[in-house]
């Protein structure tokens, strides 16, 4: 009972900071970067594998946020909207100059395998799962992020990253395989 | 046990298991609240009475749609001389063609841009060769679609996070590209045979 008392507390909160940025109040937002930046950063550097470019991808993320708050209208929660706004930000890097020199595009069937990421994740970070994800093509990892981690169902997913449900089934089952095998041979090694 | 079970839809996979227990929270090395105060300070958010919304940009959408379509009919089809054109011309026309401007919103890549401008070079040496009323007909398509753009821009400037919005502003600008290339590859509408 507590917990949902905690809960509805925070919601309240959050709905009070969205309402009051809305209005232009600056210390508003920074409040609500606050509570939603360590969410924003980890999908980022999920998606990018790249600390630096997830930085730049999360102030785009919150600044573009505080363009567009006062169209922002409730009938997702603001962290999903949040959510939605960063993986824009990753895919539209991801298309740019930039980004390709960074990582190759995201295929939509998924057959794609000539991209290797060597992530720059902190080496102490246990070799399994996150490396693992961070080592797959960008179209496996975006969907293993968002369904895997964050837990967007197939539909969510598709809606963000803009592709039928069934491309976002299929790169799960191919993101399975793939990391089936890395962590296999690392277990052996 | 090495293998991950792909078989049973709803049987738990240990891997997607793995994942759902890290910390959905990572932070940053440093604070980036600095920079974003800095960026956002002074700038103003988009009004919440701006008109352009959905249904600008749904109707904008079809209306690009609708036109080229209707351009594309007139293009191809044989020129009966006793039938009108389908955009009728009353005024002198031009020959100078202002390609679509996206906006700051569209998410459109330098590649793409560079990709319509390749095409446009080639349609432009085209375009001077069409009837004066193919080129009106054009041109209003082109200002259609520009209008079209825009309120779509507009609209992704308050939902960025709209994944419909961009599918509009990628179907304005594949109309903008089928335009080109349909000026291009037919032979119809030219004031003298090539």
């Amino acid at each position: 009972m507590r917990q949902v008392t905690v809960l509805a507390s925070a919601v309240d909160s959050s709905v009070e900071l969205v309402t009051r940025a809305c209005r232009g109040d600056m210390g508003a937002f920074e409040d609500l970067y606050r509570q939603h930046v360590g969410r924003v950063y980890g999908l980022c550097l999920r998606m990018t594998g790249q600390p630096e470019s997830a930085e730049d991808l999360t102030q785009d993320t919150f600044v573009s946020a505080w363009r567009s708050l006062p169209g922002y209208e409730g009938r997702s929660s603001f962290s999903t909207w949040l959510h939605r706004i960063a993986v824009n930000a990753v895919l539209a890097k991801r298309r740019s100059p930039q980004g390709r020199n960074e990582v190759s595009m995201t295929d939509e069937i998924g057959e794609q395998m000539d991209f290797e990421a060597e992530s720059t994740m902190d080496e102490a970070t246990p070799i399994d799962i996150e490396r693992a994800i961070a080592a797959l093509p960008p179209g496996a990892r975006d969907i293993v992020v968002l369904h895997g981690i964050y837990g967007y169902s197939h539909e969510e997913a598709a809606a963000m990253l803009g592709v039928a449900v069934g491309t976002c089934k299929a790169q799960l089952h191919r993101a399975r395989h793939l990391m089936r095998g890395r962590m296999g041979s690392e277990a052996r090694t | 046990m090495n293998t991950i079970p792909f078989g049973p839809r709803n049987e738990p996979d240990p891997l997607l298991a793995k994942a759902a227990e890290l910390p959905k929270d990572v932070a940053p090395a440093r604070d980036l609240w600095p920079s974003i105060a800095a960026r956002i300070a002074g700038e103003p958010q988009q009004a919440r009475s701006r008109s352009f919304g959905w249904p600008a940009a749904l109707a904008a959408g079809f209306l690009v749609a609708s036109v080229s379509a209707l351009l594309t009919w007139g293009l191809m089809r044989d020129t009966d001389p006793a039938q009108p054109p389908p955009v009728v011309i009353a005024e002198r026309v031009g020959t100078a063609i202002v390609p679509v401007s996206y906006g700051p919103n569209s998410g459109l890549t330098s590649k793409e841009i560079v990709a319509r401008d390749d095409l446009l070079a080639r349609f432009q040496e085209r375009f001077t060769e069409l009837k004066p009323e193919t080129r009106e007909a054009i041109q209003k398509n082109l200002a259609i679609i520009q209008a079209a753009a825009n309120e779509i821009d507009a609209a992704l400037a308050k939902d960025p996070a709209s994944g419909m919005l961009k599918s509009l502003l990628v179907g304005a600008y594949k109309q903008e590209l089928q335009l080109y290339s349909t000026v291009v590859t037919s032979s119809d509408g030219f004031t003298r045979r090539t």
